[in-house]
């Protein structure tokens, strides 16, 4: 069908929103807008490199800057997509960016030639790294990316983010670096309704007494969550709440029922439903049925929510939008029995159209009250502080409320320090079993002593001479281990795997790693899904995939 | 490409790379990324076959297409951009389904393994067949959003894609479709075939008038006077239209006020069922007068993620069908194929549905989620599908060395899949299901059926087509030799609608069921469905069949699900049944590395680690996995040297990395 002019009033849909289609279906229009406003920064454009940029240019990044010295060889041609014959011999990152930028004309990518060390000496102080809503970097002696991260991490105003990956043979390393890293839209693969049966709003009883269950043919019209109710209260007060009743368990809220009381509840309903005149063909039974597991989990706050509640920041949320919605929503809480704002959103129930938006009105304007109350204590807290910079526009704080059971927060650690203290998780680990070590642990040191290597002998361990190579890595590996004073039997096949390779990538290894760096540049730059925290190791030998917390687990 | 990257894999690799041919079916999301994996590791001689042509929502992922090649194959352009980068490889490529009789099972057998980036169970199904037939190993892959999986099926050592139950694509019975919707979809579904019946393709099966012969509503009074009115206007619902020069009013009128009333005089239908309230259109509801045209005007994007009013809908629905009609009349009069990326079509059933699921108090959807719904759309980003099918070839390097003991099946999350603080689930393969309608040896099922209905044309598209994943079935009955249906064209023409006990088949009659490309046989053995079930069948609107995986389930007693069956199929022996997106749209078949969603879900869940839910931060304290073997390392190092000779003594069991 060849594309109509559509009227002005219909809801136009861009060229742009359809090539973007299937992925604003994760991450939305803002997660978008956030997309393109972003301008990501490579570090060296070897295969896992461009495999990144692959996949940062075609969902519609910003913007990109390549940072790499290097001259195209024949090898990086061998491994590297983005690469070309004819390039060989002239800038590595201007000849990537060219092709990259073929991929999808709204990006724009830059090369800068400099070498790395250089300009972390030069720009130390100055704001070239600013602009970057993410760094990401690759292949670098250890010296180099402990400078690289020190610099990201200790930036004045905001640190910057940091994911330094490297890929040698069949092993892939990923290490994340996130100072402060909050996210409002986790997406968990499944949210318990927000339903309040357990604790309530008067507005909500209101509507509920207010609908008749008389007759059989009211009830088949009701949502299954008014019928439901009824037969709670009338439970609670029948069984729960008599004088003489033994069955409470919990007095101060005697909807949280336990396993016993649920079960017996649920024979109940059942009964009562029966009572009403209905049966399995109703929808109202089979809906009230299934409902009856998770409509009753009691109305509280994850602990996780609470965990940022706690947070110092909320009592000096500095110019955050993120820590000024919590420390409104903390002072909503503590005005609102401890309750979260009301989430609005109803599942699918079968009924009559009119009372189930009337059940979702009561829903979502009690939703849009606590957002209202929340971004009111929002603004009073900026007023307080004097003259924020922050806006914050009803909306936002809408979707805060929404989200606030799921909420989450990484305080990462840094890689400096993981580059120069003990990864006690690590060696703990392998502590456990010195004769047969967790190979992903083993694979680890591996990398972290590669990196050393090259920043002594300025090439990888087999890039030179394999058997003298191997000696040398050898004593690079004893070296560090000694320094972590851990004890391991036969690394010696670990050393041969990382030398046989002479530091080089492997096609498909660099498509695993650069596709799941470019998950985690996502998550960071649009904010939404949880960043990996912080390590993977990526063996492909055995294909494992194990992630670690470090350097203090 | 000039540079053979010779010593970057290790010999034993690197032999079975460079010898190997390999045929990759799907040229999407995981095809393109798959392409360009096989190219840069060596592979010299790779097949691809892909029937889709691209689309602008490809582009997003798919980055061997540019915005210049929409509307080409799939399968030429890959091969064009793949051999820009590398012209020394030999890449064949076909544009065509992979289900064409030509790919038969000596077509399969040139290859040394074949990798799936297929979107759909119908064609997973039938190249699983396919490399049984053939013996060969099948990589099968997955991706949904930022989840994925892939895994191996090779005869007679791990399950085939058959072996455990996936759910296949929902399919509504036509009275659900045309008299009693009761989920958004069905309204869907309804305005989707409004469409076609309107400006498409008009198919029979795709009624969208009240359907009188409703076995529930049998019994009503003025039935059979009503019956013949809408015999009349079933045939000329488009006829129909095209004499009122597509007045929406008109239409308007006729599908929301008179149908829904007559639908109510069918009472029967009522009894237990919220009945619907037919909408006078001088007087509808939510009239926002202004509708909202200064808003809509501020935010196109809003208006595709909010619901719109009944009285939007009305103004939608007047725009769209005058759209529509100026192209349906305007051109050549050909037939306008639905598509969700049409904006035109796209507002015409997002307005109709929501007025029907008003109609029938139904909760209303937003057009960005009725275009998910009606386009069957699945999220997909280029990273995911770059994860897995570097994991095609990672475990293609196994395969191809026939070290079946190492591969695994990998699930790939967004979220740390286990306490054992893997990012990405593992499992072993699973032994072949001894009860595998497909693999084992002799595959029996039996068929509860309604003997009073089943047709030969019902046996043949909805059991064996459609339930069974069959092509071009061939049936017999067992014993006696006679035909009961010819996969030749028009042998069985004139006796297709019959019923099967024309053919003096009854309670316990085995079929010997055929087809000769998947070489693939099952005897089918006839149970008469029990008066009790026929009730129950109909009362649910369900189906007039079922099958069932186990013959001695078919005895009362052990009626529980079993893996190996298929479930009792949803489809339904009813002519009208409707399924959402199924050959009514080209698109929603091609998006090649997606997985239809049910199917998906059922694919990528690992079986005992799902702790998503879990918080990540509190490590539990042991995460230790048994780890079989250790790196070997007597390999030669990369692209510069080569190690001396292996050390002969070297007992560790060697892994991927060994030399042979």
């Amino acid at each position: 069908m060849t594309s109509a002019t559509p009227s002005p009033k219909s809801p136009e849909v861009s060229e742009k929103s359809k090539k973007y289609d299937r992925q604003l279906r994760l991450w939305g229009d803002h997660g978008q807008y956030k997309l393109e406003s972003s301008h990501v920064c490579l570090i060296n454009a070897n295969a896992t490199g461009t495999e990144i940029l692959k996949s940062l240019v075609l969902p519609g990044c910003g913007r990109f800057t390549i940072i790499d010295s290097k001259e195209v060889t024949e090898e990086d041609v061998g491994n590297n997509f983005f690469l070309e014959l004819s390039h060989v011999g002239q800038n590595r990152g201007e000849c990537a960016k060219t092709l990259l930028c073929e991929m999808n004309l709204d990006v724009s990518g830059e090369a800068v030639i400099d070498d790395l060390e250089e300009h972390l000496s030069v720009h130390k102080n100055s704001k070239f790294f600013d602009r970057f809503s993410v760094v990401i970097a690759s292949e670098l002696s250890d010296k180099t990316l402990k400078l690289l991260s020190r610099t990201l991490w200790e930036k004045p105003g905001k640190s910057i983010p940091l994911i330094y990956c490297h890929c040698i043979g069949f092993i892939g390393w990923i290490r994340v670096q996130l100072k402060e890293h909050t996210v409002i839209e986790s997406h968990p693969d499944s949210v318990i309704d927000d339903l309040r049966l357990d604790r309530p709003f008067p507005e909500m009883v209101e509507y509920f007494d207010s609908i008749s269950l008389s007759s059989r043919e009211d009830i088949v019209k009701t949502p299954w969550l008014i019928v439901f109710h009824r037969i709670l209260e009338q439970y609670v007060k029948s069984h729960l709440l008599r004088e003489d009743s033994m069955n409470c368990v919990n007095k101060e809220n005697p909807h949280h029922l336990n396993t016993q009381q649920k079960r017996a509840f649920k024979e109940y309903l059942e009964k009562e439903l029966r009572t009403m005149g209905l049966h399995e063909g109703d929808d109202v039974f089979a809906e009230s049925m299934k409902a009856v597991n998770t409509a009753l989990t009691p109305t509280t706050i994850p602990w996780q929510v609470q965990e940022i509640l706690n947070d110092k920041k909320v009592t000096d949320p500095e110019n955050s939008q993120f820590w000024i919605m919590c420390a409104a929503l903390k002072a909503f809480i503590s005005e609102n029995n401890g309750l979260l704002p009301v989430r609005g959103v109803l599942p699918d129930m079968t009924a009559e159209s009119a009372k189930y938006i009337g059940l979702q009105n009561v829903y979502r304007d009690k939703a849009k009250r606590d957002a209202e109350d929340v971004y009111n204590r929002c603004q009073s807290i900026m007023e307080e502080s004097g003259n924020s910079p922050i806006t914050l526009k009803p909306e936002d704080v809408r979707l805060f409320c929404k989200e606030s059971c799921n909420l989450k927060l990484i305080r990462g650690q840094p890689i400096f320090e993981e580059l120069e203290t003990c990864p006690s998780s690590i060696v703990n680990e392998i502590a456990q079993n010195q004769e047969s070590p967790n190979p992903d642990c083993m694979f680890y040191v591996m990398m972290r002593a590669a990196l050393r290597y090259y920043s002594e002998f300025n090439f990888y361990p087999g890039a030179s001479d394999p058997e003298q190579d191997i000696t040398e890595f050898k004593a690079c590996v004893s070296r560090l281990l000694a320094e972590w004073n851990c004890n391991v039997n036969g690394n010696a096949d670990y050393i041969q795997e990382i030398c046989r390779y002479g530091g080089s990538e492997i096609p498909s290894v660099a498509a695993f790693v650069g596709g799941c760096v470019a998950q985690e540049a996502i998550k960071i730059i649009t904010g939404q899904y949880t960043p990996l925290n912080n390590t993977l190791i990526y063996n492909a030998v055995d294909c494992s995939t194990t992630s670690f917390n470090l350097p203090t687990d | 490409m000039a540079t053979e990257v010779e010593g970057v894999l290790p010999k034993s690799i690197h032999e079975v790379v460079t010898t190997s041919k390999v045929l990759v079916v799907g040229a999407g999301g995981i095809g393109c990324e798959l392409l360009k994996n096989l190219v840069l590791t060596g592979f010299k001689d790779i097949h691809v076959v892909d029937l889709d042509t691209i689309e602008v929502s490809n582009l997003n992922r798919q980055f061997l297409f540019r915005k210049e090649h929409v509307g080409r194959p799939k399968a030429i352009v890959a091969k064009e951009s793949a051999l820009v980068f590398n012209p020394n490889v030999n890449i064949t490529a076909y544009h065509d389904s992979i289900t064409e009789a030509k790919y038969d099972v000596s077509f399969f057998k040139q290859f040394s393994v074949v990798m799936n980036a297929l979107d759909n169970l119908a064609a997973r199904s039938h190249v699983n067949r396919m490399c049984l037939a053939a013996d060969l190993p099948l990589i099968e892959s997955a991706s949904a959003g930022f989840k994925g999986n892939v895994t191996c099926h090779k005869k007679g050592l791990s399950e085939c894609y058959n072996c455990t139950d996936r759910p296949r694509q929902k399919t509504f019975p036509g009275c659900t479709i045309r008299n009693t919707p009761s989920e958004p979809i069905h309204c869907i579904v309804w305005a989707k075939h409004l469409f076609n019946q309107l400006f498409g393709l008009a198919d029979e099966d795709q009624d969208v008038s009240p359907d009188s012969a409703d076995p529930e509503a049998i019994g009503d009074a003025g039935k059979a006077a009503l019956e013949s009115q809408s015999e009349k206007e079933r045939i000329s619902t488009r006829e129909w239209a095209r004499s009122l020069d597509y007045d929406s009013k008109k239409l308007f009128q006729k599908f929301f006020h008179d149908d829904i009333k007559y639908l109510l005089s069918m009472s029967n239908l009522w009894v237990t069922r919220r009945a619907p309230t037919p909408l006078d259109i001088d007087d509808l509801p939510d009239a926002v007068a202004s509708s909202s045209s200064a808003a809509a005007a501020a935010s196109t994007v809003l208006k595709d993620q909010r619901i719109w009013s009944i009285a939007e809908c009305e103004e939608i629905f007047r725009e769209s069908i005058n759209g529509l009609q100026k192209e349906f009349l305007g051109g050549n009069a050909e037939p306008l194929i639905w598509d969700k990326d049409d904006d035109l079509a796209m507002n015409f059933v997002t307005a109709c549905s929501n007025i029907r699921c008003h109609v029938f108090g139904i909760q209303q959807k937003s057009r960005f989620d009725t275009k998910a719904m009606a386009g069957n759309i699945i999220p997909a980003i280029a990273s995911t599908n770059a994860i897995v099918a570097g994991l095609i070839v990672m475990t293609s390097f196994n395969v191809l060395r026939q070290q079946y003991d190492k591969i695994r099946t990998l699930y790939v999350s967004d979220r740390e899949a286990n306490r054992r603080k893997e990012l990405f689930a593992m499992e072993r393969l699973a032994p072949p299901n001894p009860k595998c309608y497909v693999c084992r040896d002799k595959p029996e099922l039996g068929l509860k059926a309604d003997l009073d209905k089943l047709t030969i044309r019902i046996l043949k598209e909805k059991v064996l087509q459609n339930t069974l994943n069959m092509i071009a079935p061939d049936v017999e009955l067992e014993g006696k030799g006679t035909i009961l249906l010819s996969s030749e064209e028009g042998e069985s023409d004139e006796i297709i609608d019959k019923l099967l006990t024309d053919f003096a088949i009854v309670n316990g009659t085995r079929l010997v069921c055929d087809d000769f490309l998947q070489n693939y046989q099952i005897t089918i053995t006839i149970v008469e469905m029990k008066e009790e079930d026929k009730e129950n069948v109909r009362n649910k609107e369900e189906t007039i069949f079922e099958v069932v995986g186990d013959l001695t389930q078919l005895n009362p007693k052990a009626e529980e699900t079993n893996a190996a069956s298929p479930k009792p199929s949803t489809s339904n022996g009813n002519k009208q049944s409707a399924s959402v997106g199924n050959g009514d749209n080209e698109d929603e078949l091609c998006i090649i590395e997606e997985t239809k969603d049910d199917d998906y879900l059922e694919l990528i869940e690992p079986t005992d680690e799902n702790v998503s839910l879990m918080d990540t931060s509190t490590p539990p304290k042991n995460f230790k996995r048994p780890y079989e073997g250790t790196p070997v390392a007597n390999v030669p190092v990369k692209k510069r040297r080569v190690l001396p000779a292996p050390d002969p003594n070297n007992t560790l069991d060697s892994d991927v990395v060994q030399i042979d």
